[in-house]
């Protein structure tokens, strides 16, 4: 078979499989957007309504509006926790002793742990009485001793950001301790030689020559955090009310639980407006960097 | 990065011997004392981090009643999973269910993603770049999109609630990934050998399939891995696909959230088996993970 042939018979399978599972559901679900469709009610699609879902969402949804509120928080709240705490675990633990070597695998477990499990994981650990985490955060803060996380709004996404901080810090302490090992030696070196104290010298020679490595973190923990789902479902299932309702888990109770399907479709594609715009950015960093 | 190779060697000088050694710390003394603060939080990020696991796999070794108690002294027992494996969990058959939908994902999404791997390494596309890029930036789409028109589309097919329709929902994500880390391999794989293998009178694809894949094997087996650790871990997809049949681990978890409140002991034991394959497997995610998911990681 010729080359010029064989290329595409070659890739024809993986593109009918993309085609098929991502192409198809992304198209149909443009199209369901522009109509109304109650699956409870009709087992076909509904009449076409052109923007109205859109309109509705964009307008008057209070419900939506409060998702949106929510996922910004927990988007911006766990991204900086998530960082910060990867950045401290990578310096502390990027040498090569046997100490931090085993360490280093033993984090790689809650990031290998499925969001799901580390959702009811959590749970457990929360509980008023008998959970694990709330004995000891009871007994270094006496304020919280017998707190029920999961009862009350504020401490609910303090739960579910310290819940994704334990699951993704691991990954990108990973990642930045790729980084760290890449940087050239002799600008730290040179630094020590100048007697720069060690906090000058993370913040004022490591910290900037990462900012590339940083660039991409964030971009990838922000598209992480605006589709969080599995965990939310798992921990809180959006509550005590809607206080951790995000936008994904909207949508999943819009299409799944209510069955209103051309609604569930409009919003679904706002949010994949929203990550598009970060995913743009993060192609672009990433095409830059390496060109592929 | 160790703690000596951080002090220029100028400062390390002796203390004139008549200071009293209890105004001032020597030098070595501060290290010391620097060093075991480090050891020590090491040693707490280890117990924040890996306690949790610690403790959900031991809660499913619990008798019910230390479950609802902070007790880490007991007597262990095989209860909770016997409990878990009858009904209404039944964990036997959800573990199959994982194992089937996970081994079924990886076997019919790496030959084609090797597949369309060495094509986008060794041959230029019209568009160029654009279709490799394009295949990534798929994962970009949010899982919540795409399930709604996968449901009503399984749902007309008769596939709600089967093995084969999760197994299907995976590819979505295991191809394009496994496309893009096997594609890396293959790319510093040199075409010397393949070329050679056709001057001999080998066809390309007798040359990709005895020279090429052989040498493509450990691309291949990291992209294994990955497939296992995110089909097996998969959770919202089979949550919506599923209903009795073909309910898998992460999705039978939920079933042990009853009225009468959730079975801790039950979703301990769930745990313990859900966890078993990646404590094996850590070791090698973090060896292979990092580099094929900082190419294009979202999931």
């Amino acid at each position: 078979m010729h080359d010029r042939v064989l290329k595409y018979w070659l890739i024809a399978p993986a593109l009918l499989v993309i085609a098929g599972t991502l192409l198809y559901p992304l198209v149909s679900a443009l199209w369901y957007s522009l109509h109304e469709w109650k699956l409870s009610e009709s087992p076909t699609l509904g009449p076409f309504v052109g923007l109205d879902n859109y309109v509705l969402a964009i307008t008057d949804d209070p419900d939506l509006l409060n998702s949106g509120w929510v996922t910004l928080v927990f988007t911006v709240l766990s991204v900086v926790c998530t960082l910060t705490v990867a950045m401290a675990l990578a310096v502390l633990l990027a040498g090569n002793t046997r100490l931090e070597i085993n360490t280093r695998t033993l984090l790689v477990i809650p990031f290998a742990m499925s969001p799901a499990l580390v959702g009811v994981s959590w749970r457990f650990l929360l509980n008023p009485e008998f959970g694990g985490f709330t004995a000891v955060i009871g007994a270094v803060i006496p304020s919280l001793k017998g707190a029920s996380f999961l009862a009350d709004p504020d401490l609910a996404m303090a739960a579910l950001i310290i819940c994704d901080v334990w699951h993704s810090a691991p990954y990108f302490m990973l990642m930045f301790i790729g980084a760290l090992a890449s940087l050239p030696q002799e600008t730290v070196e040179a630094a020590q030689v100048d007697g720069a104290s060690k906090f000058r010298l993370f913040f004022e020679v490591i910290l900037p020559q990462l900012k590339p490595v940083l660039a991409i973190a964030i971009l990838l923990k922000i598209i992480f955090s605006l589709k969080v789902l599995d965990q939310v479902i798992t921990l809180t299932n959006g509550g005590p009310g809607t206080s951790t309702e995000t936008l994904a888990h909207f949508i999943y109770q819009t299409a799944f639980r209510w069955y209103d399907v051309g609604y569930a479709a409009a919003t679904a594609y706002l949010l994949a407006a929203l990550m598009a715009v970060f995913a743009a950015i993060y192609f672009q960093l990433i095409t830059e960097r390496r060109p592929a | 990065m160790t703690d000596s190779s951080s002090i220029p060697a100028a400062a390390i000088v002796e203390r004139p011997a008549s200071r009293p050694a209890t105004a001032r710390l020597s030098l070595a003394q501060r290290k010391r004392i620097g060093g075991v603060a480090r050891t020590l939080t090491i040693l707490i990020v280890a117990l924040l981090f890996f306690g949790p696991v610690l403790w959900i796999m031991l809660t499913a070794l619990k008798q019910p009643r230390d479950v609802y108690s902070l007790s880490v002294l007991f007597t262990p027992t095989l209860d909770n999973l016997r409990a878990a494996f009858a009904s209404p969990y039944f964990l036997g058959s959800r573990t199959l269910n994982s194992l089937i939908v996970t081994l079924g994902t990886i076997v019919l999404s790496l030959p084609i993603a090797t597949a369309a791997a060495y094509a986008f390494s060794r041959f230029r596309f019209p568009g160029g770049n654009a279709w490799s890029l394009g295949v990534l930036a798929t994962q970009f789409i949010p899982p919540v999109i795409v399930i709604i028109p996968l449901f009503i589309a399984f749902r007309s097919a008769g596939l709600l609630d089967t093995r084969l329709a999760l197994i299907i929902a995976n590819m979505s994500f295991v191809v394009p990934y496994s496309i893009w880390m096997i594609k890396g391999f293959i790319d510093a794989i040199p075409t010397d050998m393949e070329e050679a293998a056709q001057i001999d009178g080998a066809s390309r694809l007798r040359a990709i399939w005895d020279v090429v894949v052989p040498m493509a094997i450990p691309g291949i087996a990291t992209a294994a891995i990955f497939a296992f650790v995110v089909s097996w871990n998969e959770f919202f997809y089979a949550l919506v696909l599923s209903r009795q049949d073909s309910v898998t681990l992460q999705v039978g978890l939920m079933g042990a959230r009853t009225e009468r409140g959730d079975a801790w002991e039950i979703m301990a034991a769930m745990g313990l088996v859900i966890i078993l394959p990646m404590l094996i497997l850590s070791r090698y995610v973090q060896k292979y993970f990092v580099s094929g998911l900082v190419s294009g990681s979202v999931r």
